[in-house]
């Protein structure tokens, strides 16, 4: 039943299915997770606000915790000109990991282990980083393709290996969330069913990996949404302070 | 005698030791990974997004293998690039 270790990436319909104008809307499995993510995200930020006392208990703690974390996270990497979009990046970070978090859960779907759904992310930051950059210097913003002290022979190649570097700036960051979700719970997968084939005599060794590789997951499902916010402000940094 | 003099050094020696520890054993150890796992990516995805480039401006122009080719390497440099920087950034925040 479970031999095959992609089968948990497999999207499947929940419900009828709805079309509109050609275009397969029907809610999925990928839909229901990502709604529960949104979900415990918003309970759990509303109960953890709900009462503001002076001495907090645990939940209103951990609501500090990462409201702290995610501000000084932009303070310290694209600084005070950052703070109005404080509430995208926080709200990015705590998808991201929300979504890595209840993907660890047994039975449950990883939303980030699709490519779609990360590359729509990255190239959402991508497009909205360019028309901040642009709104705030109009075509002097075009100068980051243009580093100086180049000398003028070089120029037209290092002006098209910059613009390379710039438009691969969603695709590193999109393939490297997917990659390191699907690999990690593959890997799972895998492991799990050594588990099932060797039995009660052989199983052992497998189990034991299966149980490190878990606590590996958990730190990955949370540096990646670290990595995916920070690279975000540093992006933002490059947009809102232009250095040359 | 015990001075306030004497109180706030022994204070800020106690909160840089805290400080220290606070960094070397989580902090720094969880951003190390997160950079290992930067490094690899943005150097193929510059590739990948270079090579993307020359196949398109290939089939736009139908000048077939030399674009893609000359787009590759391109694209590597640009790879290379990317790591250079990220590894700056790095050894900035150190």
């Amino acid at each position: 039943m479970a031999s095959n270790p992609m089968q948990q990436f497999t999207v499947h319909r929940i419900g009828p299915e709805i079309k509109i104008a050609g275009v397969d809307l029907s809610f999925t499995n990928a839909s229901l997770f990502m709604v529960i993510s949104a979900s415990i995200i918003i309970l759990f930020l509303f109960l953890g606000s709900k009462e503001k006392k002076i001495i907090p208990d645990k939940l209103q703690l951990i609501t500090e915790m990462f409201y702290t974390f995610v501000a000084k996270m932009i303070s310290d990497t694209a600084g005070s000109k950052a703070k109005p979009y404080f509430p995208f990046i926080f709200s990015l970070f705590m998808f991201v990991l929300l979504c890595n978090m209840v993907g660890m859960l047994p039975y449950s779907f990883t939303v980030t282990s699709h490519i779609i759904v990360t590359l729509i992310m990255a190239l959402f930051i991508f497009v909205a980083v360019t028309i901040i950059g642009f709104i705030k210097h109009g075509f002097k913003y075009l100068t980051i393709f243009v580093p100086s002290g180049v000398p003028a022979v070089l120029l037209p190649l290092i002006t098209v290996i910059e613009i390379i570097s710039y438009l691969s700036r969603p695709v590193s960051l999109s393939v490297r969330l997917f990659a390191n979700m699907m690999a990690g719970h593959t890997m799972l997968k895998v492991f799990g069913g050594f588990v099932v084939s060797l039995g009660v005599l052989g199983g052992w060794l497998p189990l034991s990996f299966s149980v490190a590789l878990t606590g590996l997951e958990i730190l990955v499902a949370f540096l990646q949404a670290y990595v995916f916010a920070i690279l975000t402000c540093i992006y933002l940094n490059d947009a809102l302070n232009l250095h040359h | 005698m015990n001075t306030p003099n004497d109180f706030k050094t022994r204070l800020k020696i106690a909160k840089s030791k805290i400080k220290k520890n606070d960094i070397s054993d989580n902090e720094k150890r969880g951003s190390f990974m997160g950079n290992a796992f930067k490094l690899g990516t943005e150097l193929v995805a510059a590739v990948a997004v270079g090579t993307i480039i020359g196949f398109i401006l290939d089939t736009w122009f139908d000048t077939k293998p030399w674009l893609i080719i000359i787009f590759f390497f391109l694209g590597a440099a640009a790879g290379m690039l990317n790591v250079i920087k990220a590894a700056n950034r790095m050894q900035k925040e150190d």
